[in-house]
């Protein structure tokens, strides 16, 4: 159990991090959604307590990280750069993490088991692909058994194989009852993955909830309208909770309400209709759409980009 | 371990069974002794360590029978002064004042503390910044959320680290010159007044040394920037004693490395004793380390 409440920090006059709260729950994976500077890695980092808050805290398993007598046991972190000095072997270094909480060997040979690190455990980290080191970092965050895992892009540099690896692990995790809290700036990873999510832009929480509630409350499906009488129709439809847009002269587009309603309506009217089409937007198309204001670098087509330099500052 | 330690582990160790069920990994609280472990683990499981550890003795011990070597030509020339010697042995060769200074055989075995300072202030300096540098800070100090027992842990290990190289280049550069200057007549003599404080001063010196550096370290979280600064204020700042100003040369006194340096090389005047002198160096490493301690809690890591 993760809570958050008020959660602020601010490096100088940047805002990493905005009066955010919220709550992972334990028996769940829940997906920590943004995109790149969004501040995950900065409210994760305020989790363990490697960076002090501004204002505002946050709890794991009902205290503030370093209040627990083993933190260790509470969670385990996998923090995104890597936290390894490259010249030590890897079964070193998780011997030495070990050695802070008295943690056996045989639990160091049981992680380095589990992550599929057995054959390079004896070799320096300096010399680790991308993924090994990520499976590194995974191994030490599981060496205390922790309740709770927080894990940063943990798919980051890992091979197919290991993508799932880490899906089937976060997902037995959670069975086990553990809270599992994990960050990604990829969607589609989530989708497959979460079972909650929270969605941060610039610092700030944008929504938070089943993945099935956050799809619903982002993807609101738009039905696509094209009748002569279009301007009737729109009288018609208006109301509370209801947008319409007007594309071109006899198309328009009908935001909160479903096709079927606005079909129904428009034969009670005797309104003629040319075209009805519900649109789905995809759930990348939605988070794309939620954190369009909120990325901190927006890329220009790559044709314009010298256009967009001279414009864009 | 402490009983309330105790009870705390088998608390958690408990709680760990019963929400698992599985096979279960018992945990204790992090202490200072665990944290010392884990530092000591992480110090020998370096490469570089042993291999720094190992070339200063190699050269300590070497320098001190080179000097050895050259005193015992000098002994039959009938000129004891010694051109590559360095300041130690000008010091050390007044005649008269042999009562409080060290003699000749005991120069040669304890001279080269000057080279080992270096060395041990570098590493002094690596063992905080190359946690920075790597990114293993985090992973550190993930461990243990309270900070304090990282830092004390590493004053323990590095003291540890440097007394221990420190007495064993002394020990072993004893050995080294004694069949040289034997013969000469040269040879330390444990009875002689000092001998043993100057013999305990060069490992004493370049733990005191190196857990300033270790303080800086910490303070500043960058190699290059902490070599610098540490290696300024002990090579480049005693420059300021060759300007003949009164109060600069009241200020030169109180540096870290010419007052600590009084334990090894005597007291040539009566403005600090050699333990004062010490005491002054290692004042600078306490108010160093006290530092380092306040901000490592208060700082993002």
């Amino acid at each position: 159990m993760i809570e958050a409440n008020g959660l602020t920090k601010r490096y100088g006059k940047k805002v990493a991090v905005d009066d955010v709260t919220f709550t992972v729950r334990p028996g769940r994976v829940t997906g920590f959604l943004g995109p790149n500077g969004a501040g995950k890695s900065t409210t994760m980092r305020m989790i363990v307590g490697l960076d002090r808050p501004t204002s505002g805290q946050v709890m794991v398993n009902g205290k503030t990280y370093a209040r627990h007598a083993a933190p260790l046991g509470e969670v385990g972190a996998l923090l995104e750069a890597r936290a390894v000095h490259t010249s030590r072997t890897g079964y070193h270094h998780l011997r030495a993490i070990a050695a802070t909480h008295g943690i056996p060997r045989s639990r160091v040979t049981d992680v380095i088991e589990m992550t599929g690190l057995r054959a390079v455990a004896h070799k320096r980290v300096g010399g680790f692909s991308l993924g090994m080191g990520q499976r590194l970092g995974i191994a030490a965050a599981l060496l205390g058994d922790p309740r709770t895992l927080i894990l940063d892009e943990p798919v980051n540099g890992l091979d197919p194989e290991g993508v799932r690896w880490v899906r089937t692990m976060m997902r037995e995790l959670a069975d086990q009852g553990r809270t599992v809290f994990l960050s990604s700036h990829l969607m589609s990873e989530m989708a497959i993955t979460a079972d909650d999510l929270i969605i941060i832009g610039r610092g700030r929480i944008i929504a938070a909830g089943t993945l099935q509630e956050v799809i619903d409350s982002v993807t609101g499906t738009s039905v696509r309208v094209r009748s002569p009488q279009a301007g009737e129709l729109a009288e018609l439809l208006a109301g509370k909770d209801v947008t319409i847009e007007s594309l071109e002269p006899g198309l328009m587009e009908v935001d909160g309400l479903s096709a079927a309603h606005i079909g129904e309506a428009a034969a009670r009217a005797g309104v003629v209709l040319h075209e009805l089409s519900p649109r789905n937007s995809s759930l990348e198309e939605a988070y794309l759409r939620l954190t369009a204001q909120d990325v901190e670098f927006h890329s220009g087509p790559v044709a314009d980009a010298g256009l967009q330099q001279a414009g864009a500052a | 371990m402490s009983a309330a330690d105790q009870t705390t582990a088998e608390r958690s160790g408990r709680r760990t069974a019963s929400r698992r069920g599985r096979q279960r990994v018992a945990l204790q609280p992090p202490n200072l002794g665990r944290t010392l472990r884990s530092e000591w683990v992480k110090f020998w499981t370096l490469p570089s360590s042993i291999w720094i550890i190992a070339i200063t003795i190699v050269v300590m011990v070497g320098l001190s029978a080179l000097m050895a070597w050259g005193l015992s030509l000098g002994g039959e020339s009938g000129a004891p002064q010694d051109p590559g010697a360095g300041g130690g042995a000008d010091v050390s060769v007044q005649p008269g004042e042999g009562a409080q200074l060290p003699a000749l055989g005991l120069v040669a075995v304890t001279f080269s503390y000057s080279v080992g300072q270096i060395v041990l202030a570098v590493l002094g300096v690596l063992v905080a910044t190359s946690e920075y540098a790597t990114g293993q800070i985090r992973a550190t100090l993930t461990a243990v959320p309270t900070r304090t027992p990282v830092l004390v842990a590493k004053v323990i290990l590095v003291a540890l680290v440097a007394l221990g190289l420190g007495a064993l280049a002394v020990g072993l550069s004893w050995l080294a010159t004694y069949p040289i200057l034997q013969p000469e007549g040269l040879h330390l003599d444990p009875a002689v007044e000092g001998t043993w404080r100057t013999l305990a001063g060069v490992p004493l010196y370049l733990a005191a040394i190196a857990l300033f550096s270790l303080g800086v370290g910490f303070l500043l979280r960058h190699t290059a920037g902490a070599i610098a600064a540490v290696l300024g204020v002990l090579l480049v700042l005693p420059i300021l004693t060759m300007i003949p100003i009164d109060w600069v040369q009241d200020l030169a006194l109180y540096l870290p490395a010419s007052a600590g340096e009084r334990l090894v090389l005597g007291a040539p005047d009566d403005t600090l004793s050699e333990w004062q002198g010490y005491a002054v160096l290692c004042a600078y490493a306490v108010a160093a380390l006290a530092a380092a301690a306040v901000l490592l809690r208060r700082r993002d890591a």
